[in-house]
């Protein structure tokens, strides 16, 4: 039996019944991430996490602390203290952080252990898992490497999808973690802005960002909700709202109200895609849920990539201008502070982040404020209003998460046309409203999963779990990955 | 033609709390460099801003001394620009939405009050020290992160005697309510002078010229004065202004180029997405007004009507905070409010500047002083026996009381035994009687001499001059 293939539930009976301990699994968990071929780590942690679970084997399993003696990997924009954090950008090569990030330190105190560092596009600027110093990260589910598994967070989205890990920290700006989570076939989880602390998260856009997780069921995800969303005081944005029992849930959706946007429904031209959707619709309505297909200003719905671009680069410009090698990082020298800074931003920095870094700056820029970056704050809060309006009548709004499965890795940038940047954007709608947001797999197309994506309205996570409890339920794709898969299907 | 000068000031204010502006960072200055720092002061990855409560209660007691509107909802922003001292490579700063807004100060020029508008006050934090060398620079982050406070006066000053009064009532303000030390010489107090002239009558602004680097509060009358005297030559002679930042020399006494300014920089400022807009209570800022600490006029007030000083002697008192706190605390041991304030001012405050020590090094407890004015006017000792006191109390510490009796610095009151002393000297000098009697009152400081000569000083001369007066009639 490899307990690794479970879910964080279930290896937690395991360890509350003796039949493993975190040793084995730690053990197990470092074997496959050795073995994994798909480039998914910057580093390997492994002296460290045997140590702790040698430690934690020695001591008894306290009931219902799920994450206890369980792996996981965290996404190499978290800082870790003692250990290299790289960002997957050549211009943080070195640096070793003091400190670690405030949910990090959670998971470190619940008993988790940190076997990983991940891959992520280069700080977290990308949806592509291509852009990283390592180079491409590629999908678990197509050994022959032609696919991708999505970014910003896939080597995080890789580990969990080929049962190295059952939980892997990730972080989500437009949907760096629920996009990946459709094309790995996993649960992809974003809580509301300012429930969990982004604390000791790298900032790509702090307005947008959040910590998110990769889980491989809803309740997975639920639990690490229940561990990690503690008020912070070292973030500032941190909500002191109280926080609810996430674990007490009843998987029910009868009498619910669930919003299916058109604009974006109609935008997916994937047949395989929709009919499983549907399905799923069907049942949810079978189980007493009322279903509506509304209508959405479609301008509003071409508005979220431009609006989403503008901010989110302009925010990145300004974030990442202490990387300037002066302080941390490599220094290649230089006769005066703006030759230094000139010479470790021109070497440490990939084509794709300096072009990102020229679109925020031109957006700031005094003459062009007005017409680009305030008229994108604009257009966010039009798209917010209006979903906010939705969210008044609806319990949610639910549609596929991406256009189709995972695409092609040299194919990426084809059909490029507005109902694909729809169809292939939608999710940063979350990030414009803070609103918590979970991606689950819905179906397969050629053994390569794709997924739907379910949004509520902010601190309303209760709620939304009961949904996606009764979507996973529906779909039976419960624990979905890729060693499991191969395994039944006999590949 | 005759010009009409126009200044602005932009006042930084260093602030003396506990921590840094965004950071728990602690601040004490003058530490070993690169010692009071932490993560976020060094903007390293992932560190996020919190603000400090205690730096928004300084800004609101200076907005509220300067008559300034409160904003009571707190924003931040990026001010954003790449500098070697600049460690995120942005300032948070309140570019939008300062703190205060809207206020003045009175100056008093040629015995007329005039006011200057104060255009806004906002929070921001410092930057880190640079030390430059022949071919490196390093840096210092202990000053990365410390509060600031910016405070920007509309370009109402008119002379370098404005300019200098106008900083010199700032600088009392952020003293005495304890937000500063103040210190232009070290950097605490930081002046950037704004200067253009016009001709009289004219509506329009000249083109400006900015001078950094003043380093005491002299300078930035002296630099304002020389710039407009330079400006004015220049127009005279068909020249233009240029715009341009400019520094002070003060070996020379001159203004020099630093750099023409081209266009103004572009900062890209936008809204701080780290900090969420805090809303202050009505309790928060009325309870950061009452509490603040007695500024300069009120101080005054109380030193003329409660301790009934002169008025001259209480603002030599009150040239520095820590002096009139001095005071404040010796008071509370003696109601002789004039005589103490006469020894701390010549007798304290020479053994200051003998040893070029201020009254925070000064070692002595306040009330051992009262002690000691309470022997002099009491007559108990005298005062040359008072400066044998002091003396020993600057050194050790101990009341008055117990260095009195250690060095034996009584006076002989016992009437008897003085009045045997007189009778001697009398009789010694027979003459004596007859010459008062003549009108030769010197006859009277002759006794006087004889019998302190007889005793070493130390009869109780109060006494003595009753006794002496009264044989002398006889």
């Amino acid at each position: 039996m490899n307990y690794l293939d479970l879910t964080i539930k279930e290896i937690h009976e395991a360890l509350l019944e003796g039949k493993t301990n975190p040793v084995e699994l730690t053990k197990e968990a470092l074997k496959r991430a050795k073995e994994n071929e798909d480039n998914a780590f910057e580093m390997i942690i492994e002296e460290d996490a045997l140590k702790k679970a040698e430690e934690l084997s020695k001591l008894p399993v306290p009931k219902d602390n799920y994450l206890f003696g369980i792996p996981y990997i965290a996404k190499d924009n978290f800082s870790t203290k003692g250990y290299e954090t790289t960002a997957s950008s050549n211009i943080l090569n070195g640096y070793v952080p003091l400190f670690d990030a405030t949910v990090i330190k959670l998971l470190n105190e619940a008993g988790a252990i940190l076997i990983a560092k991940s891959t992520l596009d280069e700080l977290a600027m990308g949806g592509t898992g291509t852009s990283g110093h390592k180079g491409i990260t590629y999908n678990p589910w197509d050994k022959s490497h032609t696919r991708l598994v999505g970014g910003s967070s896939c080597g995080s989205a890789a580990a969990v999808s080929d049962a190295i890990v059952p939980f892997a920290l990730g972080s989500d700006t437009g949907d760096s973690v629920r996009k990946p989570a459709s094309y790995a076939g996993l649960v992809g989880f974003k809580p509301t802005w300012g429930l969990v602390s982004r604390f000791g998260l790298f900032p790509f856009a702090p307005s947008l960002d959040h910590v998110a997780y990769f889980t491989r069921s809803v309740f997975d995800s639920a639990l690490a909700t229940e561990l990690l969303s503690k008020h912070d005081d070292n973030d500032s944005t941190s909500s002191y709202k109280e926080r609810p029992n996430y674990l007490d849930l009843n998987s029910s959706v009868e009498g619910k109200k669930i919003a299916v946007i058109n604009g974006i429904y109609k935008t997916i031209q994937d047949k395989k895609v929709i009919e499983d959707f549907d399905k799923n619709i069907e049942f949810l309505k079978k189980n007493g849920a009322k279903v509506d297909f509304i209508d959405v200003d479609t301008d509003l719905l071409k508005a979220i990539y431009p609006s989403y671009i503008v901010i989110s680069c302009a925010e990145a410009t300004s974030n990442d201008a202490n990387l300037d090698g002066i302080k941390f990082g490599p220094n290649y020298g230089g006769k005066t502070y703006s030759e230094v800074m000139f010479n470790a931003r021109t070497k440490g920095f990939s084509a794709l982040i300096k072009r990102r870094f020229v679109i925020g700056s031109y957006a700031l820029m005094r003459e062009n404020q007005e017409e680009v970056f305030l008229r994108a704050q604009r257009a966010r809060h039009l798209i917010v209003n209006t979903f906010n309006k939705i969210f008044e009548t609806y319990d949610a709004v639910y549609c596929p998460a991406a256009p189709n499965i995972a695409p092609l890795i040299n194919k990426s940038s084809e059909n490029i046309n507005e109902d694909f940047m729809i169809a292939d954007n939608w999710l940063a709608i979350g990030n414009f409203g803070g609103y918590p947001s979970i991606t689950l797999p819905i179906g397969l197309e050629n053994d390569m999963p794709f997924g739907a994506n379910l949004m509520c309205k902010p601190f309303d996570e209760v709620n939304l779990f009961n949904i996606a409890l009764k979507i996973e339920e529906g779909t039976g794709l419960k624990n979905l990955n890729y060693p499991a898969y191969a395994k039944k299907e006999g590949k | 033609m005759n010009f009409e000068t126009i200044v602005g000031i932009e006042i930084h204010v260093e602030m003396k709390t506990k921590s840094k502006m965004f950071s728990l960072a602690p601040i004490s200055f003058g530490l070993t460099p690169n010692t009071e720092v932490v993560p976020m002061d060094m903007a390293f990855p992932g560190t996020m801003p919190r603000v400090n409560k205690e730096a928004v209660r300084n800004a609101i007691r200076v907005s509220n001394a300067l008559h300034m509107s409160i904003d009571q909802e707190i924003w931040f922003d990026r001010k954003n620009y790449f500098y070697s001292d600049l460690p995120k490579g942005y300032q948070i700063t309140q570019q939008a939405r300062p703190i205060g807004s809207e206020g003045y100060l009175v100056i008093n020029i040629d015995g007329k009050e005039k006011k200057i508008g104060i255009e806004r006050l906002h929070m921001e934090e410092d930057t880190c020290m640079q030390h430059h060398f022949s071919d490196y620079t390093l840096l210092d982050y202990n000053r990365a992160g410390i509060p600031l406070i910016e405070i920007v006066s509309k370009p109402e000053i008119r002379s370098g005697e404005e300019a200098r009064k106008y900083v010199e009532k700032i600088r009392e303000i952020v003293t005495f309510s304890n937000v500063s030390d103040g210190k232009m010489e070290e950097g605490s107090l930081r002046c950037d002078v704004n200067v253009s002239i016009r001709p009289y009558g004219s509506d329009k602004f000249g083109t400006k010229v900015e001078i950094k680097n003043l380093n005491s509060i002299a300078n930035v009358e002296k630099a304002i004065d020389f710039e407009a005297k330079r400006q004015s030559e220049l127009l005279l002679l068909g020249k233009e202004v240029e715009q341009e930042t400019r520094r002070f020399d003060e070996a020379k006494k001159e203004t020099v180029l630093m750099r023409k300014k081209t266009d103004a920089v572009d900062y890209k400022y936008f809204t701080e997405p780290n900090i969420p807009p805090i809303r202050l209570s009505d309790e928060f800022v009325k309870d950061a007004i009452d509490t603040c600490p007695e500024l300069y006029d009120q101080k005054l007030e109380r030193f003329l009507n409660v301790y009934g000083l002169n008025e001259v002697d209480a603002k030599i008192i009150l040239t520095s905070v820590d002096m009139a706190d001095y005071y404040d605390e010796a008071a509370k041991f003696t109601k002789l409010y004039q005589p103490l304030a006469n020894f701390i001012i010549s007798d304290v405050n020479g053994y200051l500047n003998k040893n070029t020590i201020s009254i925070k090094e000064f070692n002595v407890e306040p009330k051992f002083i009262s002690e000691l004015v309470e022997l002099l006017q009491s007559k108990k000792i005298n005062s040359s026996q008072g400066k044998q006191i002091f003396e020993k109390l600057v050194k050790e510490n101990k009341s008055p009381l117990i260095i009195q009796k250690e060095v034996g610095a009584v006076l002989i009151n016992d009437e008897s035994e003085i009045h045997k002393l007189v009778l001697e000297v009398l009789e010694a000098n027979p003459t004596l009687r007859d010459d008062f009697k003549a009108g030769k009152t010197r006859a009277q400081g002759f006794v006087m001499g004889q019998i302190m000569k007889k005793r070493g000083g130390k009869v109780n001369p109060g006494i003595a001059n009753k006794i002496i007066l009264e044989e002398l009639k006889k």
